[in-house]
């Protein structure tokens, strides 16, 4: 298990000073499971694919080659004596894990099973059908994601749409997204989605998911799930005329327009609470969790981090409630992983276990899978913390205070907005961009907030602000000058 | 690019002269003739002058697309003063005046060159990774002449300065010359332009040389839609006209293939000094020669149309193509101290998993067909098939095992293969007859030699350490030279894990063939020649690569499959019985005998779609009615499927029996309920007498 090294082009967005990254697994090599003499018994491939904690503190977590593993001793300081069990194995592809009492939920490509060692030996005995009952063609594309749990209790499971040979997506709730019943059922809740891979709640319990840029989808969105509620790629919109359906579009599709202008013209579509601007936060998004570390990770509690596939690196999100919907801000955070992210969990000691495997895709990084631990190493960064909608501008907080004077200087802040184009294309580029003059800006007697008077702010565009100019009151610069605010609804107080 | 190496080269006069790596390493201590044929060869000299060096000839590279490939900035630069640009370059200063009026017009001319049919343009590049890249820069064999790269720390740690013992093949500034895209599809086939096999090609996928691109340009994030593309002019004719005559005065089809309206003319040597070889001189191409390397050209020229001995000029070539940078010669050459921390493979075959092997007497070794083959291209794909991902899709390798991969030359090199054969001859030998059913014996396990112990066999890994392929012996190597290896390996490559069998040329087995030697040999010979089966001792199934096979306990694995559909319960039971069961309408799908179940769909391609049984005398059950609610396992692993009929639980346990399956039916017995229970077509059933309420036993074997 050698320490991750050669991370060549993640400077830029790396911040080294506050957060450290160690290896706990990771393949030898890049080409390892791509490479034609791999095979899965060489050593434990940890392709990791969903991650929780056990009621005895260890890590259980999902591989794709269909095990379960859990891992004690994750989080001593230097992990050199981590052990590994096998719990469970034979599973189809898992993609999500959930630790329920004494039992472990997982979701396979076709059910969610419940996974019970009934004698105690450490070992799973039992596997029962705990959910089921969406389609399963067989084709390559088929993934099932969750479960995850939301603040009322509610097991929530996402499906991807088909792809590729036996493709079916006219067939149960592909695209879909839904919850369990008691009796396993399937749910219909949500629809409209293409690759809805990361599951997770906010502190309020509030389910959201995140989705990745391809057909329908102009860039990376995280959406709120709800009943009723439309998001964007309609491939599997078929599925709106079967029993159970919690909603029935009103309108065509509105494709090839502006995304602003498509959201308009069907109610039932509800716009992601954050887009994550392509390239400029990653490019596909593959899970998130909200940090609630008690200030074990830094200056972020409430704070969702996204994990990001392609550039094997995390984002972070504030998000507000204006008018009764989430909307808010995605912020760089760290890069520089091992491999294509696609599991994120917070380990009860406030550090953020990262799970990887890039099997399959293209990504950043020196190794085809593994996994990494993401620590608060105590040195606060100079962060924009929160970016919040006001009628006439916006206001940054800041996570230390400012240098006043650079603070209170209009030069120092950059903003510019911009939309997406909503059509049956995979991704979109930024249209209609135009600029906002920033006219005003008041810095708080406490140095730890400032008010930004701005000109040109457009309902449903994503307005994306450099602050270069700014200073911490100790001379530091910001360790992401950058911000992207996706303005749904401009407040009205 | 700051390479290490750089570091070598500040300072000292060593440097400004144009690099022959294999001059500069193995001539340029003392003055001689043959460090001047190499030179007089490699530096273009002969293109101009004539003589006969019976080296392959240098050309430079194609110029009908370089106005697609290389920035036009950068070009005219070159063009200008090639080694300020290009350090180490042989390419001459050829220009007397380097105006911008010039330069523009031979950009022009040689835009004018572009092919009639332009080849389609690349698609877009959708991902790059630089440290993947690097990695592979770094251990493919690029460093064999090029200096490492920065970011890159072989597995023993970085080389010391010191031990690199001659200079690197210069990149200049690679930024300023190509874009992403042209400098991928260069290192994708490199001998597309350098049609003269000095930078030879390495078999890889485009992502990879894109990749190696993205790190060599340093490119920053992973979207190579970003990438600047290189624009070329369109030409103009007036000034594509006086291009041409720039590019007739300066000579430049003696080294370039150009259309026969520039053609250049020779240039009949008067003497043996002066001219090129001065430092200052004004008329024609200077070049800025060291002393080393004029006084070996000054030797040279006054025996400059004599031929070289066979043996002279195959050695000569090795060292013009620089082979030597990876392979060793009669002792000499390999790569130096420090390049040989970037060489890497397979630490359990030692020096030999790592380096590749020697060329002493290769042209007395292989068949010249089978090397001609390597140098110019490789053989044909032989299960390239098995593994093709996104990111491999390999070609065949003798030595997969070596991160080095052997480039090929292309046809400019046709000749070698037979020049090394002339050279390293060896007196002939030919087997006679060849017992090829004693070589089956001999090369496996069963009382043979055992040789697939460490030696893989076509696809078939070895059962130990992953040695080199041997099936294809017989096409590839010559018999006296096998014969001679194999009574003495070490005698060939030092330091080998290769023991021999016939030590002394007395054979290990006193008893097949009677013990003699050459029959024992000939009859290896034979059986690889035959390509009629394999070797003894292979395990009877494909037990490697993906397939499960279950040992002491029942292995579960879901998967799609054939006539189950997609929520299928493979069961795999140690005795050799399989069943797949139905996880949706929970019953008894298909069973079959012999080998279980091969993943690697499942397991491992991001395309998985339906499997079959890879077993044999496959049977099957009508399709079941009712509700899969799960299974546990008991403590021998054996299943217990739970389902539900008609709103009863019902229960049913299946265990592995030789040629069968048990299968037992429980539940809660009540007066309206029997379950209905399915039994297979094909397969003879026994059923337990005097039934227990609620429980029902059924043996079922194969007929």
């Amino acid at each position: 298990m050698k320490a991750a090294s050669l991370v060549l082009f993640a400077a830029a967005s790396l911040s080294a000073a506050s957060y450290d990254i160690a290896d706990i697994l990771t393949a030898s090599t890049a080409a390892d499971t791509r490479a034609k003499d791999w095979k899965p018994g060489d050593g434990l491939a940890l392709e990791v694919s969903g991650m929780d904690w056990t009621a005895d503190g260890k890590l259980a977590l999902t591989i794709r080659k269909g095990e379960v593993w859990l891992l004690d001793g994750v989080l001593t300081p230097k992990p050199d004596k981590v052990t590994y069990q096998l719990f469970a194995s034979g599973l189809h592809e898992p993609l999500g894990l959930l630790r329920d009492g004494k039992d472990l939920l997982v979701t396979q490509r076709t059910e969610t099973t419940r996974l019970r060692d009934t004698n105690g030996d450490g070992v799973a005995d039992e596997y029962l059908t705990a959910g089921a009952g969406w389609n399963v063609s067989g084709a390559y594309h088929g993934y099932a994601y969750g479960p995850k749990r939301d603040g009322q209790g509610q097991l929530w499971i996402t499906l991807n749409l088909d792809m590729g040979d036996h493709s079916d997506n006219k067939a149960p709730w592909r695209g879909w997204g839904g919850i369990l019943d008691k009796d396993g059922k399937f749910v219909p809740m949500v629809a409209g989605m293409r690759s809805p891979c990361g599951l997770g709640t906010n502190l309020a319990g509030d389910m959201f998911c995140v989705d990745q840029q391809g057909t329908w989808i102009p860039t990376t969105p995280i959406y709120h799930l709800r009943k009723g509620a439309f998001f964007l790629n309609p491939e599997g919109i078929a599925s709106e005329n079967r029993p159970g359906s919690p909603l029935k579009l009103s309108a065509k599709i509105p494709e090839k327009r502006p995304y602003p202008e498509a959201v308009k013209a069907l109610p039932e579509m509800r716009p992601p609470a954050v887009w994550m601007p392509y390239n400029k936060v990653g490019r596909s998004g593959t899970d998130l969790v909200t940090c609630d570390a008690g200030g074990k990770f830094g200056p972020f509690d409430g704070q969702m981090f996204v994990a990001e596939f392609t550039d094997a690196k995390i984002s972070r999100v504030f998000m507000e409630k204006v008018d009764g919907e989430y909307q808010g801000a995605c912020f760089p955070f760290v890069g520089g992983f091992a491999s294509g992210i696609v599991r994120l969990n917070f380990a009860p000691d406030g550090s953020l276990m990262v799970g990887m495997t890039s099997r399959g895709w293209s990504s950043l990084g020196t190794k085809a899978y593994g996994l990494q631990r993401l620590r608060f190493n105590g040195n606060a960064p100079f962060a924009i913390k929160e970016m919040k909608a006001k009628p006439d501008g916006f206001e940054l907080t800041f996570t230390k205070p400012v240098d006043v004077a650079r603070a209170g200087d209009l030069a120092s802040y950059r903003m510019t907005n911009y939309t997406l184009f909503y059509s049956s294309a995979y991704g979109s580029d930024e249209i209609q961009t135009a600029p906002n003059p920033i006219t005003g800006v008041q810095v708080a007697a406490d140095g730890l907030s400032v008010r930004l008077k701005v000109d040109g702010l457009r309902e449903l565009y994503i307005h994306e602000l450099h602050a270069d100019g700014l200073r911490s009151a100790a001379g530091e610069s910001l360790d992401h000058a950058d911000a992207y605010y996706t303005l749904n609804r401009r407040p009205k107080n | 690019m700051i390479f290490r190496t750089a570091i070598l080269l500040a300072g000292a006069a060593l440097g400004a002269e144009p690099l022959v790596t294999g001059f500069e390493r193995f001539h340029a201590a003392t003055p001689t003739v043959e460090g001047g044929r190499l030179l007089y060869n490699e530096l273009g000299c002969v293109n101009c002058h004539g003589g006969v060096t019976g080296l392959p000839a240098m050309r430079g590279p194609a110029l009908a697309t370089v106005n697609q490939r290389v920035r036009s900035e950068w070009l005219r630069k070159f063009i200008a003063d090639p080694a300020s640009v290009h350090p180490g370059t042989v390419m001459p200063q050829v220009l007397a005046k380097a105006d911008a009026q010039t330069l523009l017009a031979i950009e022009h001319y040689l835009a004018s060159l572009k092919p009639k049919t332009a080849s389609k343009a690349p698609a877009k590049i959708m991902h790059v990774n630089g440290a993947r890249g690097g990695e592979l820069f770094n251990t493919l064999g690029c460093v064999a002449c090029h200096a490492p790269g920065k970011g890159f720390v072989p597995p023993d740690g970085l080389p010391k300065d010191a031990e690199f013992t001659h200079r690197s093949v210069a990149f200049g500034d690679l930024k300023a010359k190509y874009s992403l895209d042209s400098l991928a599809t260069f290192i994708v086939d490199p001998l597309k332009v350098r049609t003269d096999g000095r930078m030879p090609k390495t078999t890889m996928v485009r992502q990879d040389a894109v990749d190696i691109a993205g790190y060599l340009l340093e490119f920053q994030g992973s979207d190579g839609r970003t990438d600047v593309p290189v624009v070329s002019v369109a030409a103009d004719k007036n000034l594509a006209i006086a291009g041409r005559k720039a590019v007739i005065a300066g000579q430049c089809a003696a080294c370039h293939d150009l259309p026969k309206d520039a053609a250049a003319k020779p240039v009949a040597l008067k003497k043996n000094e002066g001219g090129c070889l001065d430092a200052d001189h004004t008329k024609g191409p200077r070049y800025a020669l060291s002393d080393a390397q004029r006084a070996s050209l000054k030797l040279f020229l006054a025996k400059k149309d004599e031929a070289a001995s066979p043996k002279l000029a195959a050695d000569l070539t090795l060292h013009a193509l620089n082979c030597v940078a990876c392979h060793e010669r009669d002792g000499l050459g390999g790569p130096d101290a420090a390049r040989k921390a970037y060489f890497q493979g397979d630490h359990n075959l030692g020096d030999t998993g790592r380096y590749p092997p020697p060329l002493t007497g290769v042209g007395g070794k292989l068949r010249p067909e089978w090397l001609a083959n390597v140098l110019t291209e490789r053989p044909a794909a032989k299960g390239a098939d098995l593994f093709t991902t996104h990111y491999s899709g390999e070609p065949y390798r003798i030595r997969p095992y070596l991160k080095t991969k052997m480039p090929y030359y292309g046809p400019a090199v046709a000749d070698l293969a037979k020049l090394l054969g002339v050279a390293d001859a060896r007196a002939p030998l030919k087997f006679e007859g060849g017992d090829d059913t004693a070589g089956r014996k001999l090369l496996g396990t069963q009382g043979g030699a055992g040789c697939i112990t460490c030696h893989r066999w076509g696809d078939r890994p070895s059962l130990g350490v992953q040695g080199p392929d041997i099936s294809n012996i017989a096409a590839r190597l010559q018999e006296g030279w096998l014969r001679e290896y194999l009574i003495h390996p070490a005698g060939y490559r030092p330091g080998t894990l290769m023991p021999s069998f016939w030590p002394g040329g007395k054979s290990f087995n006193p008893t097949i063939l009677g013990g003699d030697t050459d029959k024992q040999i000939a009859a290896i010979y034979k059986f690889a020649e035959s390509a009629n089966g394999e070797p003894e001792g292979f395990p009877q199934n494909r037990n490697g690569e993906f397939e499960i096979v279950p040992k002491d306990r029942p292995v579960v694995q879901r998967a799609f499959l054939d006539g189950v559909g997609v929520r299928a319960v493979l069961v795999g039971f140690p005795t050799g019985v399989n069943l797949a069961y139905d996880g949706d309408k929970g019953g008894p799908g298909l069973a079959w005998k012999g080998r279980f179940f091969d993943a690697y769909l499942t397991w491992f391609s991001r395309f998985p779609t339906f499997e079959k049984p890879i077993g044999e005398q496959v049977v099957a059950w009508p399709k079941p009615a009712g509700r899969f609610l799960g299974y546990r396992l008991d403590a021998k692993g054996n299943p217990t499927f739970l389902n539900e009929q008609g709103g009863v639980r019902v229960e049913e346990t299946y265990e592995g029996i030789e040629n069968g399956l048990r299968r037992t039916v429980t539940w809660a017995p009540t007066p309206d309920f029997a379950p209905t229970i399915h039994h297979p077509a094909g397969m003879a059933m026994d059923v337990k007498h005097h039934p227990e309420p609620g429980r029902r036993v059924f043996t079922y074997l194969w007929k």
